[in-house]
């Protein structure tokens, strides 16, 4: 459409790339906020108005943030540990679950299928926070606290999963799976085969959405568990933000602010490029 | 006669396998969601027609039917007023949303160099987009775009429009920053959408002499309606759970409050949901009659 427009034009190319760059460090604004935020000493975070960037970088707040941790019980790699794991497996399965959920929804025929999408789409409402007590309730009803079971299982669901799973599963043809399935391909191969690799971009998203999700998660860690042992590393952050009186706790959140953040940017960077790639080679027509 | 039983048969075996392969990928998903999500969403809205007390001994239930609803609609002074003003802002927010992302998303389709790089970058803040470090940012005053204040913007704004077009600039500004953090997801969802029209298609519409312009118009919108449809209801579904939403801290305030207790939060919560399906409904049902005429895709 636009490929008439750029041939005769070069200069409209130029102006595109400007205002994208110029829009895209706009975006980028809140997270070199947050890394220079993390080294500034006490006195430029009171500075009013605020500034963007640091003056006199210092390593002063994860000092502090280092000091307060070490005075704690349980170890940080153990909160660190925690979330590794909970994380990994939360979005290995979220992403299984969903996918096999919207393949069928999408291409399959059962009964009962439309109530589902209706569940579905209502499900996309609630927040945790408005479930949370009748959550807790199943959750120790079926004895499940202070395992890693119930930082997983509430996750497990999710209708924002299938809702993008079943849209993104809806755009592969049907004749190309009629097409195998002629050819004599079970359906877990053509499951495997056919719908994972063509899902991927969604497979991806899911897989951001879901990973923030559940690693920013709280809920779990204050509600189902009592041991410190079996809490996770946003809950750790935030109660270091949260419980140490003073101006100190304005430099640790500063510091853990940036380091919750560094996990998510990995992710994101690993997913994306594969997210990218897939999107421009993939046969979703 | 024997024949057609046995058709029969093959015929009951082939829909059970079909039925059941549905069944069978459906069952994980399934006891997930009737643990976790279903049960619990039916016990709050059991709770709304209660009074609820958390005792010693457990909860303590007492029917009120609609009583809840009833008190925090004419008795509460403060929950209708937000949860009115709430609705205006997120109706404001959704159309630009979508209109900045559909935008963004139709440049970022173009072929220029860094355009991989480019595409990343305007996808990064869906990673802060949510939770903990949404509030961090905020506590910390990085939501607020200082450079608003340090520039003098609202001044210049004020002497060059009028009272009402400069208050309504500001507003869109301040929320410039949500409008472009909630974006990323559904810039990916175009683009992706974008793959999907066969590039044939503007080929042979090139030929027949179509502009740029009405190739857009009658190739590249129609296509992508199933996609804006799916942003709509992704965005209102993005900001009606917003972390800071003013009408979820009400309902969380009211949780515990020993003088209106579980049930009244419940109601309330149940009354904005209400609200957002309808909405919900409106959406979709625009989408499917916009997209069924023409026979393209779902």
């Amino acid at each position: 459409m636009l490929l008439t427009f750029r041939r005769k034009f070069r200069f409209p190319r130029m102006m595109l790339f400007v205002f994208l760059a110029a829009v895209g460090i706009f975006m980028l604004l809140p997270i070199i906020f947050l890394v220079n935020n993390a080294f500034k000493p006490l006195n430029e975070m009171f500075l009013f108005p605020p500034r963007i960037f640091v003056q006199n970088p210092t390593m002063y707040n994860f000092e502090q943030m280092f000091l307060h941790s070490s005075a704690g019980v349980v170890p940080f790699s153990r909160y660190l540990f925690n979330s590794a794991v909970i994380a990994t497996i939360t979005t290995l399965a979220v992403i299984v679950v969903s996918t096999m959920a919207g393949y069928v929804l999408s291409k399959h025929r059962f009964h009962f299928k439309a109530l589902i999408m209706g569940t579905v789409m209502i499900a996309l409402m609630f927040t945790p926070e408005t479930v949370s007590i009748p959550r807790y309730l199943i959750v120790s009803g079926l004895g499940l606290k202070d395992s890693y079971l119930a930082h997983v299982l509430p996750f497990l669901a999710s209708p924002v999963a299938v809702f993008l799973m079943k849209q993104f599963i809806d755009q592969i043809p049907n004749s190309l799976i009629e097409a195998a399935k002629l050819d004599g391909a079970p359906d877990m191969y053509i499951f495997l085969r056919i719908i994972i690799p063509l899902t991927s971009p969604a497979v991806a998203t899911a897989g951001i959405i879901t990973f923030q999700i559940v690693y920013m998660d709280v809920e779990a860690s204050s509600l189902y568990m009592t041991k410190e042992t079996m809490k996770t590393l946003s809950y750790y952050a935030e109660a270091m933000t949260q419980n140490i009186p003073g101006v100190a706790q304005i430099s640790i959140a500063a510091a853990i602010g940036l380091l919750m953040f560094v996990p998510n940017l990995i992710i994101f960077l690993i997913f994306q490029r594969k997210m990218i790639q897939t999107m421009l080679h993939s046969g979703v027509k | 006669m024997s024949g057609k039983t046995s058709r029969r048969r093959q015929l009951l075996q082939f829909r059970w396998k079909e039925y059941g392969m549905g069944y069978l990928f459906m069952l994980p998903w399934m006891i997930g969601f009737v643990a976790f999500v279903a049960f619990p969403i039916g016990w709050s809205l059991w709770n709304s027609f209660n009074q609820v007390f958390i005792t010693s001994e457990g909860f303590k239930y007492t029917w009120v039917g609609l009583s809840n609803f009833r008190r925090m609609l004419v008795e509460n002074n403060a929950y209708p007023i937000i949860l009115i003003t709430y609705l205006q802002e997120v109706l404001l927010i959704i159309p630009l949303i979508l209109i900045f992302s559909f935008f963004v998303s139709l440049l970022l389709n173009e072929k220029f160099p860094g355009r991989g790089w480019m595409r990343a970058l305007f996808f990064l803040p869906v990673i802060f987009a949510t939770g903990q470090v949404i509030m961090e940012l905020f506590v910390q005053g990085a939501g607020e775009l200082p450079f608003m204040e340090q520039y003098n913007l609202d001044v210049i704004l004020r002497q060059y429009f009028n009272e009402s077009t400069a208050n309504m600039l500001l507003g869109i500004l301040g929320k410039a920053v949500i409008i472009l953090w909630y974006s990323g997801v559904q810039i990916l969802i175009f683009i992706a959408g974008f793959q999907t029209i066969p590039k044939t298609v503007y080929e042979a519409v090139r030929v027949d002499g179509a502009s740029p312009w009405e190739s857009f118009w009658k190739i590249t919108f129609p296509g992508m309606l199933p996609f804006i449809g799916l942003n709509a209801v992704y965005t209102i579904v993005d900001l009606f759970t917003f972390p800071f939403n003013p009408v979820l801290e009400i309902v969380r305030n009211n949780m515990f409050s020993p003088t209106t207790g579980y049930g009244y939060a419940s109601a309330m919560a149940w009354l904005y949901f209400a609200i957002v399906l309808v909405l919900l409904g409106i959406t979709l049902w625009l989408t499917y009659r916009a997209t069924k005429g023409r026979g393209e895709l779902r």
